[in-house]
């Protein structure tokens, strides 16, 4: 129990530095742009209470946020996808008592499903992120592009990463 | 009453999940960028000592860049060296009686150099952060350009770091004109591209080229006159007809920004104390 703990804790600072230090400054042809620590939203035990979930999400949003001076715009996204996760989840898996594992991963959910689930996630944060930027510049056809663009670049990055950690368990 | 605390136990995520959506819309919606606090800003401390951590590895990326554009620059600046000791000479020749020294109050810009150390261009408000903070007598409302052209104004100021609103932030608009010219309308960027931005309010009846060279007006106490900004890319027409805006091209490239000068005006305190007096008239 503590080393997962530990374990979570060191995976948050790690992507909350490299969200701040390397994926802020990715804007791929001017549309796509990587958001890699909501990761750890998605592989939170589910067995964890959702107080706790809405916690850590909301202060990983603000941290993001601190370094990016985008005040309470990745905090707002992050709760709201802290509070969805499990419906997301049971959209394709209604049967969470069945779960080896309280982890969402590939080796526990089927690697099918957790694609879903991943993706699904992702389109959810993207798109709360640009309509929250989308109240300064309203322009409909970027929008969409932006949304589409950057969840596809977060998935593909998010599931690189989930192939590099689940090597080492 | 125990009721009421197994209702509060029942609904606890909900009330947690409001108290959170709740906090994160105040931040939000508060977005007046003079007002923040600076510890929710990338000014404070550890996120300055974070950026300065990477920024001394990635610093060295744009050299090449920053070189040609140093280079050039120089150039243009070897030739106006030579073209005004070719004029001084011409005068000197003229008024050799005259011997009236320069006042001071009239070259009231000087400039504190200062290193980038993070930067961003694809949100919809951008702010950079640099290593010099109110230690180094750096103070909110100063302008900040580099050696190509406008790059921001400072808005919040740490002891040894700051965050510059960029000029690629919807909440900045700077006083422009075309060089030569006495029309000056606002710049403006409309979150398109971090190479253009619009110059808005320009009157109807005036013809630009494009290429012409847009500069600051010099109507705040910010920026001096004549800094330059970019050149007229096209035209575009205004929702209200009486107005043109322009498409500028900037000249700052805010992708490799590396080192700023911001400016310092020894007259702002004379200048605010009478445009407060204009206000209480």
């Amino acid at each position: 129990m503590t080393k997962t703990i530990i374990q979570f804790a060191i995976l948050t600072v790690v992507l909350i530095l490299a969200q701040a230090m390397v994926f802020n400054n990715i804007c791929l042809f001017n549309v796509a742009v990587p958001f890699v620590f909501i990761y750890v939203l998605v592989r939170l035990p589910l067995n964890l209470s959702v107080n706790w979930v809405l916690t850590i999400g909301f202060l990983t949003g603000l941290s993001v946020d601190i370094f990016a001076n985008t005040q309470g715009m990745n905090a707002l996204a992050c709760t709201i996808l802290a509070m969805s996760r499990r419906n997301v989840l049971h959209l394709y898996f209604p049967r969470e008592d069945e779960l080896t594992d309280p982890e969402p991963s590939a080796k526990s959910l089927g690697l099918d499903v957790y694609m879903k689930y991943l993706f699904t996630l992702v389109l959810l944060y993207c798109a709360v992120i640009f309509l929250i930027e989308a109240c300064s510049f309203f322009d409909p056809v970027r929008l969409g592009l932006r949304i589409v663009c950057s969840s596809v670049l977060s998935f593909l990055l998010l599931l690189g990463l989930d192939s590099v950690l689940s090597r080492h368990d | 009453m125990h009721n009421l605390l197994d209702f509060f136990i029942k609904y606890s995520k909900w009330f947690v999940f409001i108290i959170y959506v709740v906090i994160s819309c105040i931040l939000l919606v508060n977005n007046n960028p003079y007002q923040h606090y600076i510890y929710l800003t990338s000014a404070n401390k550890v996120s300055s000592l974070v950026f300065k951590a990477s920024n001394s590895v990635t610093s060295y990326f744009y050299l090449h860049d920053i070189n040609e554009d140093l280079q050039r620059r120089n150039a243009s600046l070897e030739q106006e060296v030579i073209n005004l000791r070719h004029q001084i000479k011409a005068y000197r020749e003229e008024i050799q009686a005259d011997s009236l020294r320069m006042d001071s109050t009239l070259m009231p810009f000087d400039y504190i150099l200062a290193g980038v150390i993070s930067n961003s261009v694809s949100r919809a408000h951008n702010y950079l952060t640099i290593e010099k903070g109110a230690l180094d007598s750096i103070k909110p409302e100063m302008g900040v350009v580099d050696q190509n052209g406008v790059v921001g104004i400072v808005n919040v100021v740490g002891d040894h770091s700051a965050r510059v609103i960029s000029l690629l932030n919807p909440k900045m608009r700077l006083s422009c004109k075309v060089k030569g010219r006495e029309y000056f309308g606002s710049l403006v960027w409309d979150g398109k591209s971090p190479h253009e931005a619009l110059l808005e309010e320009m009157p109807r009846h005036e013809r630009f080229k494009k290429g012409d060279t847009i500069v600051t007006s010099g109507y705040s106490a910010v920026f001096p006159p004549d800094i330059p900004v970019g050149t007229i890319i096209s035209h575009e027409k205004e929702h209200d007809d009486n107005f043109y805006a322009l498409r500028i091209k900037l000249f700052t490239d805010f992708t490799t920004l590396s080192t700023v000068r911001v400016i310092r005006n020894s007259m702002i305190d004379e200048l605010n104390m009478i445009k407060e007096g204009e206000e209480n008239d």
